[in-house]
């Protein structure tokens, strides 16, 4: 096995960037941070100064690898080295900007920007293929599905508007949740990770990536990875497809609109006994027919059942 | 082809992919919106596939590409379904707080 014979090849060696309480005080110091961070009823010069604490931990972090890098391989540094830094630092403060902005249209598009820095990340690493379907996935479909949800769902806004950006946001999206044990929890687990990555550090791996799987019929990593994922992976890819349909088929029936046959054929519109405060309009009739004509589709969510999407005249 | 991967090792990577698992994982306790907390999931698979990308580069193996694709495949699975159960749920109490469902903790 080609993975085995790669694996073999790692040496361990006892040199870190990272020593075991430099990662304890930069986790510490990014929680704080993050708590601060966090979206709040607070003055917004507090959310500013924790996001001063965690640029700092980043750029603290950011420093001792570049000179652990520079100095393990000996040589000034190289044009991919100072992109993957770039790329590095718009992913993970675009992430941040995710979780502490308090409108939720701006924390989908700031995972836009992390995903297409993440693509960024991915080109450095010659897997160009992933890049374009990270992209394509990630911005061009699941992103897009989030905004119009996000649109679509009007709610109302809270009564004590705060100041600042969280002015006129209803309260859940003006105030996290558990903004000191999340933090404490998330750099817990980040700095077990990290303590697991730097205190065993591989040496320098391959110089030349992708140079082990050589086809002969394909020459472009993306014609080795379908050659790859056809030869070794077929009954996999269909049940990633079918999986798909499935989740497809799944979401359309978890989100279409009840109705309800009623003996009567005359169409009416009930508000069905709800146990909540809002009332849930079920459609009492014969399911519509099925039809190609644009102009009979009936506006699904509206209370007139005969509501045309296009009006006729 | 040129190296570009001379200084720039695995434990960069890994790092990066730790370091965006954890700030998702941040986002997911601690925010209240349930398109928002989705989203955060979709941050730690991201956080995962560097990782499976950078594994499968640095050991020059396909394997790693092909687990992201099922990843990514997973993760839209996921997306739509959430989708869908996010739009039931606002159909049942026209609000977007995960808190509106507290009964639920039993």
């Amino acid at each position: 096995m080609s993975v085995l014979a790669a694996a073999s090849e790692v040496a361990w060696t006892a040199g870190s960037p990272l020593r075991g309480f430099v990662i304890v005080l930069l986790c510490a110091l990014a929680a704080i941070g993050t708590v601060w961070a966090l979206p709040g009823r607070r003055d917004p010069g507090w959310r500013v100064f924790g996001g001063t604490l965690l640029l700092v931990a980043g750029g603290i972090l950011a420093a001792l690898l570049t000179r652990w890098a520079l100095a393990s391989s000996g040589q000034k540094p190289g044009l991919s080295y100072v992109y993957f830094w770039v790329f590095a630092a718009v992913a993970l403060a675009g992430s941040v900007r995710v979780i502490t902005h308090p409108k939720p249209v701006y924390s989908a598009l700031y995972f836009v920007l992390t995903t297409v820095a993440t693509a960024g990340l991915f080109l450095l690493m010659w897997a160009e293929f992933m890049a374009a379907a990270l992209v394509l996935i990630y911005a061009g479909a699941i992103v897009v599905t989030y905004v119009f949800v996000i649109m679509l769902a009007a709610e109302a806004s809270g009564s004590d508007g705060g100041s600042g950006a969280s002015a006129g946001l209803p309260d859940h999206d003006a105030c996290a949740r558990a903004p000191r044990l999340a933090p404490i929890v998330g750099f817990l687990t980040l700095g077990l990770l990290l303590f697991l990555i730097f205190e065993r550090p591989p040496a320098a791996l391959s110089k030349n990536p992708w140079g082990t799987a050589s086809d002969g019929i394909a020459t472009g990593h993306t014609q080795q990875l379908g050659v790859f994922l056809f030869r070794y992976h077929f009954v996999n890819i269909q049940l990633a497809g079918l999986l798909l349909t499935l989740a497809m088929i799944g979401a359309i029936m978890i989100a279409r609109k009840r109705i309800v046959q009623s003996e009567s054929s005359s169409r009416q519109v009930a508000l069905a006994e709800s146990p909540y405060d809002v009332e849930i309009p079920v459609v009492l009739g014969p399911p519509p027919k099925i039809e190609d004509n644009p102009h009979t589709i009936p506006v699904v969510g509206t209370m007139n059942p005969r509501q045309k999407a296009y009006p006729e005249n | 082809m040129t190296s570009t991967l001379d200084q720039v090792g695995l434990q960069h990577y890994l790092a990066v992919g730790a370091i965006m698992f954890a700030i998702g994982l941040i986002g997911f306790i601690s925010r209240r919106n349930l398109i928002l907390m989705f989203l955060c999931t979709e941050l730690m698979f991201q956080g995962v596939v560097i990782n499976l990308v950078a594994f499968g580069g640095f050991v020059g193996f396909f394997a790693g590409l092909a687990f992201t694709i099922f990843v990514v495949v997973l993760a839209g699975a996921v997306a739509s379904l959430a989708v869908g159960l996010i739009v039931l749920l606002f159909r049942h109490k026209a609000t977007l707080d995960a808190d509106a469902w507290r009964e639920l903790r039993g």
